[in-house]
């Protein structure tokens, strides 16, 4: 049983299969159960076989969006053309348009996170509020933010701001916190001034923490922005998914929630890139 | 009594005390409470089948029905158990299709396009009513409908708003111009304030209660409602046709009780003022919504309160028109999936059993026998 001892060390080909097991098992029996169902009922739309799914996301990647505007030379376009009027190229844009802003929205509450920590005055007039704010749940509040910011853009942007920021101004502020007073007085008799302090000492060593904190509140974002599409848009990903579920178009759902995951990972591994990239001493990635 | 999960539980909490190491001590806590909470399982030997419904001033009655008692009664009647759950109306027909549930209540187009298009052999026992107003095309500062074409319009899209809106649009000429207007697809429980605090956004399309909350406001008025159309927006009681056919009867037992229930909710509903005032307002707290608001909805509805009138509804002629409109409009919107070519792969058989569509591809079926029974008191 020398396996499941601390010092175990699997081998190349050992690692490599056991981290691919759950999913082989998990897509063997998706593929098991949907065979089932599809012989048992050749028309079930719950769970769409590989072709079927292949099939849709071919459709929503190729096709143009809307049936209304069919163009005739269609196939005279070329491939990227195509892609490029097509649903799931609209719906992406859209989606992403709004997730980018609202990440960027994220680093002015990084700003306030670390001005609370510095500066006492700061800190004693925001810590509060931003406590009690990062527990209301923003989605039940949802006539408020309609009244404020109107029903278009502004409003899913803001449910995001609202969900995500007291969550990352908090960590910031926990964060900075945490690096060692000492540190602080010895900057001080060196001469440094407050904002030296601020920036060039507290936040150059908390920023890849934060940036980590930021990617694990990826999902948070797009949890938001997709019950801000849901709500009320005319184009997204999730907005075609609200759509799709009208009518049990699974075939495309699930390859489009697939699509959704593919990107936030890319987005995700993008950000640990950064962060390694500028901070080659940090190590505890 | 209590359950073996119970005193496992108990067991859990108490242990949980002496067990070293804070963690392991609030893991065992919190299981312990977890089970504490579950509900207890009752042992059942009986059938037992699960109706799921939505907040709908034609639906309500089924929260009256089960709380009342009137549905233990014919249901113990025919040696059943029947439980009602109410449901979201999207995920209610979600756990219709994935066979969750039994039976549900739809509309005819919403039966067509979900469980039918999706190869769930369905059948309608009882037709409930018809909206007659409930649902309404909305505009303000006294726009009409030949102004909207190019302007925004909130709505749940592929939905029975669309398709009032575009009958509308249909029935005064404007037919050609529904693709000049823009939707936006906006979910219903956000719908009413969202129109309301965007003066924007020039019209929307929606159902009661909302429409009521709407109209409420100022420069607002309807230009279309479905009492222009009456009977093509029908309220159903579906049911799975293979728990129907089941070959030990039970299915059989279920839709029996099922109308004998509803239709002596409906003699309830339509006894005189002083005895009918406090089911209605049983009724009304399905929804949490007072006395005062639901009549005004039962108003702009046609309920078929008594076996006979559902009986004729369902086969009058009329019906066949009012279904080759539906699977025509879900057809052109996609609805019946990509892969469905002709809208008559998805057959629709009437009571005289007549059929519409491709009688080998029957999916949507229009059963009177049980409305029938009701009627001859039989049931």
């Amino acid at each position: 049983m020398s396996f499941l001892r601390i010092h175990a060390q699997p081998g190349r080909a050992t690692s490599w299969m056991l981290s691919w097991f759950l999913f082989a098992a998990g897509i063997t029996a998706y593929f098991y159960v949907s065979a089932e169902r599809h012989r048992d009922n050749p028309d079930d739309r719950v769970m769409p076989t590989i072709a079927q799914m292949v099939q849709g996301f071919q459709d929503a990647a190729l096709k143009p969006a809307e049936e209304e505007e069919v163009q005739d030379d269609a196939a005279a376009q070329g491939w990227f053309s195509r892609v490029r009027s097509s649903m799931l190229w609209k719906d992406t844009t859209a989606t992403s348009r709004r997730f980018l802003i609202s990440v960027a929205l994220l680093f002015p509450a990084v700003m306030i996170g670390l001005h609370m920590a510095m500066f006492p005055y700061i800190g004693v007039f925001f810590l509060r509020f931003f406590q009690f704010f990062d527990k209301i749940v923003a989605l039940s509040l949802l006539p408020i933010i309609f009244i404020a910011f109107g029903i278009d853009e502004l409003s899913k942007i803001m449910l995001i701001v609202i969900g995500v920021t007291p969550t990352i101004i908090l960590d910031t502020f926990n964060l900075s916190k945490s690096v060692p007073r000492e540190q602080i007085v010895k900057a001080f008799t060196l001469g440094a001034g407050d904002f030296a302090i601020t920036y060039r000492i507290i936040f150059k060593q908390i920023f890849p923490r934060v940036l980590n904190s930021i990617r694990l509140n990826l999902k948070a974002v797009m949890l938001f922005l997709f019950a801000g599409e849901m709500i009320a848009s005319t184009d997204g990903l999730a907005y075609r998914i609200a759509l799709l579920r009208r009518h049990m178009g699974m075939d495309t759902i699930i390859p489009y929630v697939l699509w959704v995951a593919l990107l936030l990972f890319l987005v995700d591994l993008g950000m640990n890139l950064l962060n390694r990239k500028l901070h080659p001493w940090f190590q505890e990635i | 009594m209590i359950g073996f999960s119970q005193h496992f539980a108990r067991w859990l909490l108490r242990n949980s005390r002496k067990t070293e190491g804070p963690a392991a001590r609030a893991f065992l806590c919190l299981c312990g409470l977890a089970l504490l909470l579950q509900p207890t399982a009752v042992g059942q030997q009986k059938p037992s089948f699960t109706v799921g419904w939505s907040v709908y001033v034609g639906w309500d009655p089924y929260y009256y029905m089960a709380k009342s008692g009137i549905l233990r009664k014919w249901a113990d009647k025919y040696g059943i158990n029947i439980r009602v759950q109410r449901f979201d109306y999207a995920p209610s027909l979600d756990a219709f299709v994935a066979k969750n549930i039994d039976a549900c209540a739809m509309t005819n187009m919403e039966a067509l396009d979900m469980p039918a298009a999706a190869g769930i052999d369905t059948t309608a026992i009882l037709v409930g009513d018809y909206s007659n107003g409930n649902d309404a095309v909305i505009t303000r500062q006294g726009l009409g409908l030949a102004q909207i074409p190019g302007k925004q319009v909130l709505l749940v899209e592929k939905t029975v708003s669309q398709y009032l809106f575009e009958r509308a649009m249909a029935i005064n000429g404007l037919g050609d111009q529904i693709r000049r207007v823009k939707y936006i697809n906006t979910s219903d429980s956000d719908i009413a304030s969202a129109f309301l605090t965007d003066a924007s956004k020039p019209a929307v399309v929606t159902w009661k209660p909302m429409v009521s909350q709407i109209l409420k406001a100022k420069d607002v008025k309807m230009v279309f409602n479905s009492s222009q159309i009456p009977g093509e927006i029908l309220d159903l009681l579906v049911v799975r046709t293979e728990v129907l056919n089941r070959p030990d009867g039970s299915g059989q037992k279920f839709a029996k009780a099922i109308a004998g229930a509803w239709y002596e909710m409906m003699s309830q509903m339509t006894a005189p003022a002083a005895a009918s005032d406090k089911v209605l307002s049983g009724i009304a707290e399905a929804s949490q919504d007072s006395l005062a608001s639901y009549k005004e909805q039962l108003a702009t509805t046609h309920m078929f309160y008594t076996p006979q009138s559902g009986v004729q509804m369902a086969s009058a002629p009329d019906l066949k028109k009012i279904m080759d409109l539906v699977r025509q409009f879900c057809f052109t919107h996609g609805l019946l999936g990509d892969k469905t070519k002709s809208p008559d792969d998805v057959g629709i058989q009437f009571p005289d059993g007549s059929t519409l569509g491709k009688a080998d591809r029957v999916r949507f079926r229009f059963n009177i026998d049980y409305m029938k029974l009701a009627a001859q008191g039989g049931l």
